[in-house]
């Protein structure tokens, strides 16, 4: 019988977070033509963006280091991105259904959450 | 682009029908437990992949025979690799793979054989996915594991493949929208192609009764006094002044009381430029006695703010900026009381140079 390989999660969340950080630069920089449009408050907005994927990013490389903060850090912000989404897709305000938004704002989220869940993958941080 | 294309819904079906099968008959290959578990689920991903390529294959098949050719091949090649995890060279053939399958999609929706869908689009995802896990070196992985290399590759690949990806879809779906997507997201009401001499005479007549209402609004205050508040930046081209009241009560295109008023932003003070029905839930367009002349359109997927009350566009990645949520606004049709020579008095926008024009004068 073959060795089994030890966890390789922290690899998987690093890139499923690199993905959701690319997501959001691609959204902040989507914010900013809109502000050359006038819309004065999309320049925050698109910044604030930048700097979030921006974090993402380090947490990623933390956890991929099997830092403890970055697997907390993770964890905490798929919470609120998944309560997000989840609120997004209960209320009637027309939010889109489609399978690039399940993927990105449920599936995405859920998958990281799963992956750094219990006391196993606990374990391999320090 | 935010839709699935019906002709490509039998791909959700087949990349949904692969992941369980995937994962069962992946489980039994003998050295499942041997190798990472990043490269285990970058070849269900793949499997998934092929399921996809694979069911898209009837469609085309009649019209398109070379891309029925081509998806065949992807789908083999996909299910192929899926299966051969423990190959030597897995992880170079299936990087080539997974990036030129990436490229190939690119290229057929530049050039137009393809249309920018929620299946495409998923799908690329699904595969990019793959390439980033396949390729991601793991700690404790024996023999030669050309680290740099496959991190050079990860680096690169996965944040150009995904930013030129979400750029094409993006251009291509604004520069050749389908016939009732309009104005970046505007949803245009289906009707008649032609408008009946009838449909003319009963779009007149609303035009008529809607500027002759509307008038005394030319004065601002008395829009104000009316009940009317502005919405959004003042310091954008023009802005929409709604009435609560109007909204709530949910006239349905009552010239005598519209729910919103357009005026540019112009340096002598806010300009009329016409009126705006707004239908109160959504997806339920007005009533067009105009037929094509009279299409009401349904703002779909913009990012609104309640900061400063302003909108951008979602991403092709169905995200948007922190603080932005995905909406839609409830069914809408103009009425410009203006002279709007590029879309005439019931279309979508007012033409922007005679915004700029009233702002010089």
């Amino acid at each position: 019988m073959e060795k089994a390989m030890p966890t390789s999660r922290p690899e998987a969340v690093f890139v499923l977070l690199l993905l959701q950080s690319i997501f959001w630069i691609v959204a902040g920089i989507s914010a900013l033509p809109f502000a050359l449009g006038g819309e004065v408050h999309m320049i925050g907005l698109g910044l604030a963006t930048l700097l979030v994927a921006v974090l993402v990013c380090l947490v990623a490389i933390g956890v991929l280091w099997r830092r403890r903060w970055a697997r907390r850090t993770a964890l905490g912000l798929e919470i609120v991105c998944l309560a997000g989404s989840a609120l997004q897709l209960a209320l009637p305000i027309g939010a889109n259904h489609a399978p690039v938004t399940l993927l990105t704002n449920v599936v995405v989220p859920a998958a990281v959450i799963w992956l750094l869940w219990g006391r196993m993958t606990r374990s391999v941080f320090s | 682009m935010y839709s699935v294309n019906p002709e490509h819904a039998i791909g959700i079906v087949g990349g949904l029908l692969a992941l369980p099968m995937a994962l069962i008959a992946l489980r039994m290959h003998p050295r499942w437990r041997s190798v990472p578990g990043t490269v285990r689920a970058a070849a269900v991903l793949m499997a998934v992949s092929g399921g996809v390529h694979l069911a898209l294959i009837p469609h085309h098949l009649a019209t398109e025979p070379v891309t029925s050719l081509l998806f065949l091949l992807n789908g083999l090649a996909f299910i192929a690799l899926a299966a051969t995890f423990t190959w030597r060279y897995w992880r170079l053939a299936s990087a080539g793979l997974l990036i030129s399958t990436v490229l190939a999609y690119l290229v057929y929706v530049g050039i137009g054989f393809e249309g920018p869908d929620q299946v495409g689009l998923a799908t690329k995802l699904v595969e990019v996915t793959a390439l980033g896990l396949a390729l991601v070196p793991v700690r404790g992985e024996a023999g030669r594991t050309h680290r740099s290399w496959r991190w050079a590759t990860l680096g690169v690949a996965m944040p150009m493949l995904l930013v030129i990806t979400g750029a094409t879809v993006w251009i291509v779906d604004l520069t050749r929208p389908d016939p009732r997507h309009v104005h970046a997201g505007a949803l245009l009401q289906a009707t008649s192609t032609v408008a009946t001499p009838a449909q003319v005479d009963a779009a007149n007549r609303l035009y008529a009764a809607t500027k002759t209402a509307i008038l005394p609004y030319e004065d601002w205050h008395q829009a104000w006094a009316a009940g009317y508040r502005p919405g959004g930046s003042t310091t954008l081209p023009s802005s929409h002044w709604m009435n609560q009241r109007y909204v709530e009560a949910g006239y349905v295109m009552d010239p005598e009381r519209p729910q919103g008023l357009v005026y540019a932003n112009t340096h002598h003070g806010p300009v009329l430029l016409g009126a705006m029905f707004q239908m109160k839930s959504l997806n339920r367009f007005g009533p067009d006695p105009g037929g094509p002349m009279t299409a009401w359109h349904q703002h779909e997927n913009i990012c609104f703010t309640p900061v400063g009350f302003e909108f951008s566009l979602m991403t092709p990645y169905a995200t948007c900026p922190i603080g932005a949520i995905d909406i839609s606004a409830p069914p809408m049709l103009h009425v410009w009381i203006v002279d709007n020579p590029r879309g005439g008095p019931f279309a979508v926008d007012i033409d922007s140079s005679v915004v700029a024009a009233m702002d010089r004068s």
